[in-house]
């Protein structure tokens, strides 16, 4: 009797759960709301791409989906988060930069990015501006250079192994000069010291900082990117400027966690390029200071296999390394 | 002068279009009643509505969010009067008398005299912005790392005049909140402190957390351990509003308040929330009775109140002369800017005078709205105290809980609250009081950041706090402001005090 009835429990568990699954399935996904994990607090760049993004998403799945903001530890949470979800394409991460290619030379993460997660398409690169401020007034790049020879300059940072921290490093290493670097809690008090005169110079995202160039209170010198930057017409990028071969971004992509079922994945990339498409996401973008940038799958992972290695060197010659 | 007023004028003149008003009233309704649910605050209301502000014109969609800010800075004192929970770092002062008033049986006269008091002081602070707004931006850009810490440290000196118990245990609170704030990855090697290995310590305790904990979850553990205590307080309601006596009695108050907080909005770095401590310190230092403070002083309330929605007005100034968001919920207005196609900045003065002019107008009109909401809310909310406290409690935590989870949707925080509460708990057993540590803790993150920001900077020399003329002003400040703390003779009144207790 009681064989009978754990064999009957465990029929109607099974049957149930084959039900659950079905939905699951790709011809009607999403049957349920897709849940988009963000890093961050609410508010930040990455935050602020990842609603945009996920209103169009929406409009080309045709089925919510939901921005869930999972900040913490450098990142690392909102990647935990999304590496342990079950494979089904309900549970997605916008990831970027910090926590994809430069967490990993730096933390001991227990999930690693390129093993836990199965990347979908990139969505958008967005360059960073390094500008001087008050207490630097040069007016170009190798001006700027000749000073950071002769003295030791102080820049500001959002943050330890920020993107804005990393690009300078790997500038100081591209020109050979020796940087001193003061860390912030985020951007704007950065950007605060910067226009006060307490620190030289920046890198840093151009949203953050794009009204007080317009209006002289800072000065662009040149963009991070291999392009200039289309609202920063006269501002040229750094590989032009002296810093030969240098390019630094913040991208930002959509990863699942590994094993998404292949026509989950296909749907998802194919709503990516939708939105990437259309105009007023670009625009709304490029307010953000990105621009769209399509990469599918398995040349998505080769991006960030070779970002990986690239930003794993910088780090290793910084010796920004925990534990 | 004359150009301060046409300035006004064309703002007043947008922020008084039906559509305008409507987003303004909007606005401070769902701020006051945020601010009053403990723990959900101002930042997440924002984000959930950002995507919506999309299809607003510019000025109503900031108007609106300006308004939820500045509702849940009210609202949130609301809670921190009639449940001694503090949501925001800046309520915690207000909790101290607050709560006592209530207890009392004059929870009315403390909200009237929160609202009447804010009212004043939002006032002074559209005019202040209207018409300094650009000075009072270089006052904010002369702070650097060094004047910062400088800062900080006066403002922990402040925090020994907070408590009204023993001068000892009030610096064991301090030093115990700046401990508390040191725990999680430090900002310069990332190398996690204090931590034990949790995962959820990494990036340090919440501030929300800790209030809810020790002031919130403390305050629960207290009431339920000593019923006959709670019962004397349910029974007194008393009037509702201050009369015209009272009001007068708490202008002096109101009007330091307003002064302290104007001036400490502007800093970087959410330098708001020194004002309210700043204006409790010195309401207790020029009272003829300091030793009623922390037994339900109004002044207590009326000041650093005030102080507390001055700084919450100018502290808009860095953001809109210079598009620098000075705390998370600033930040996300310069994403709703962003999203409007409007690029935060000093330009915005010049390209879209009506939206920033428009913007400043609509702050006063937002505080009036917020006494016409708040005020006749008053009646309400006091009935609240009257509700069984067996059907309160659970209420309060529930709502706590939520709130907490919010943070970073993660039952992490819930957990932490709870540990703290315990802490809350046993302090109050053991006679410590919370708001210096609540203090320390949130003084000791600037503090630290600070300190070693300047002495990058400095190449590792400490002269750096003495060679800034400001810098060193403030720690001199800081000096004669203990010196006074620790004389005998004010200390054997201290004692006194201490001993009736």
């Amino acid at each position: 009797m009681l064989t009978f009835t754990r064999r009957f429990v465990l029929g109607v568990t099974a049957a149930t759960l084959a039900l659950s699954a079905l939905p699951a399935m790709a011809q009607d996904y999403p049957s349920k709301p897709v849940t988009l994990v963000v890093s961050y607090a609410a508010g930040g760049g990455t935050d602020a791409i990842a609603r945009v993004f996920a209103t169009r998403l929406e409009k080309a799945l045709g089925g919510r989906v939901i921005v869930e903001n999972r900040p913490g530890a450098a990142a690392n949470i909102g990647t935990e988060v999304v590496a342990k979800a079950d494979p089904d394409g309900y549970t997605l991460l916008i990831g970027n930069q910090g926590p994809m290619v430069v967490n990993p030379h730096i933390f001991n993460l227990r999930h690693d990015p390129a093993e836990a997660l199965d990347p979908v398409a990139m969505i958008a690169d967005a360059q960073l501006v390094l500008v001087v401020g008050p207490r630097l007034p040069v007016k170009s790049m190798s001006e700027f250079l000749d000073k950071a020879k002769a003295q030791q300059l102080i820049y500001g940072s959002a943050g330890n192994a920020s993107a804005s921290h990393v690009a300078t490093l790997l500038m100081g290493q591209t020109a050979g000069i020796d940087l001193k670097h003061v860390p912030y809690k985020g951007a704007g008090p950065a950007v605060n010291d910067l226009v006060g005169g307490h620190v030289d110079f920046m890198v840093t995202t151009v949203p953050s900082v794009i009204g007080l160039i317009q209006n002289g209170t800072l000065t662009a010198l040149a963009v991070t990117g291999k392009e200039r930057f289309a609202a920063l017409p006269d501002v040229p990028t750094a590989d032009e400027s002296g810093l030969t071969g240098y390019s630094a971004s913040a991208w930002y992509g959509l990863l699942g966690p590994k094993g998404l079922p292949e026509d989950v994945r296909a749907k998802l990339a194919e709503g990516t390029a939708e939105a990437l498409a259309d105009p007023a996401f670009i625009e709304s973008l490029q307010k953000d200071g990105g621009v769209p940038s399509n990469l599918v799958g398995q040349d998505f992972a080769d991006f960030m296999a070779a970002e990986r290695t690239r930003w794993g060197e910088v780090v290793k010659a910084a010796d920004i390394k925990v534990e | 002068m004359i150009e301060t007023i046409e300035h006004l004028g064309l703002g007043l003149s947008v922020a008084f279009t039906l559509q305008n008003v409507f987003f303004c009233f909007l606005g401070c309704l769902i701020g006051t009643l945020v601010g009053v649910l403990p723990g959900v605050g101002p930042v997440a209301t924002i984000s959930i509505l950002l995507p919506v502000t999309l299809s607003l014109d510019p000025t109503g969609a900031l108007i609106m969010l300006a308004g939820i800010y500045y509702g849940a800075q009210y609202g949130g004192s609301t809670t921190a009067i009639l449940v001694n929970i503090p949501g925001e770092a800046t309520a915690v002062v207000t909790a101290i008398d607050g709560h006592e008033m209530a207890k009392k049986g004059q929870a009315g006269l403390a909200l009237g005299l929160a609202a009447i008091g804010s009212f004043i002081a939002g006032t002074f602070a559209t005019i202040v912005i209207a018409a300094l707004a650009t000075p009072m931006t270089k006052l904010g850009l002369l702070f650097g790392p060094a004047e910062y810490f400088s800062l900080m440290i006066m403002g922990l000196v402040l925090a020994v005049v907070l408590a009204h118990g023993s001068l000892t245990k009030a610096l064991a609170m301090i030093v115990a909140g700046v401990l508390l704030s040191c725990v999680g990855a430090d900002m310069e090697t990332g190398r996690e402190r204090m931590t034990f290995g949790l995962h959820m310590l990494t990036d340090g305790i919440e501030f929300v957390a800790l209030a809810m904990g020790i002031f919130g979850f403390g305050e629960i553990f207290k009431n339920l351990a000593d019923p006959e205590k709670r019962d004397v307080m349910r029974g007194k309601i008393g009037r509702l509003l201050p009369t015209f006596g009272e009001l007068r009695h708490n202008l002096g108050a109101i009007a330091r308040g307003t002064g302290l907080g104007s001036v400490l909005g502007v800093l970087p770095g959410n330098g708001a929330i020194l004002a309210p401590f700043a204006s409790y310190a010195l309401e207790k230092r020029i009272s003829d009775r300091p030793q009623d403070f922390g037994k339900g002083v109004p002044q207590a309330v009326a000041g650093p109140e005030s102080a507390n929605n001055a700084g919450a007005q100018t502290s808009f100034i860095p953001l809109l002369t210079l598009g620098l968001p000075p705390n998370a919920v600033m930040a996300l207005m310069v994403g709703a800017m962003m999203i409007q196609g409007i690029v935060p900045g000093p330009q915005v003065i010049e390209n879209s005078p009506d939206l920033f002019w428009g913007l400043v107008a609509s702050m006063w009109i937002g505080n009036l709205m917020l006494v016409v909401i708040n005020l006749p809310l008053i009646g309400v909310w006091v009935k609240l105290l009257k509700v069984p406290y067996r059907l309160l409690f659970p209420a309060i935590v529930a709502f706590c809980c939520i709130g907490l989870f919010s943070i970073s949707n993660d039952p992490a925080q819930v957990m932490m609250a709870g540990v703290l509460g315990l802490l809350g708990f046993a302090l109050y057993k053991l006679q410590f009081e919370a708001a210096p540590l609540a203090l320390g803790f949130v003084l000791g993150r600037l503090l630290e950041e600070k300190l070693r920001q300047a002495l990058i900077i400095s190449d590792g020399s400490m002269t750096t706090f003495l060679t800034s003329p400001l810098s060193l002003g403030l720690l001199l400040v800081g000096a004669v402001a203990l010196t006074i703390a620790v004389l005998p003779s004010i200390r054997r009144s201290r004692d006194e005090i201490f001993v009736e207790d």
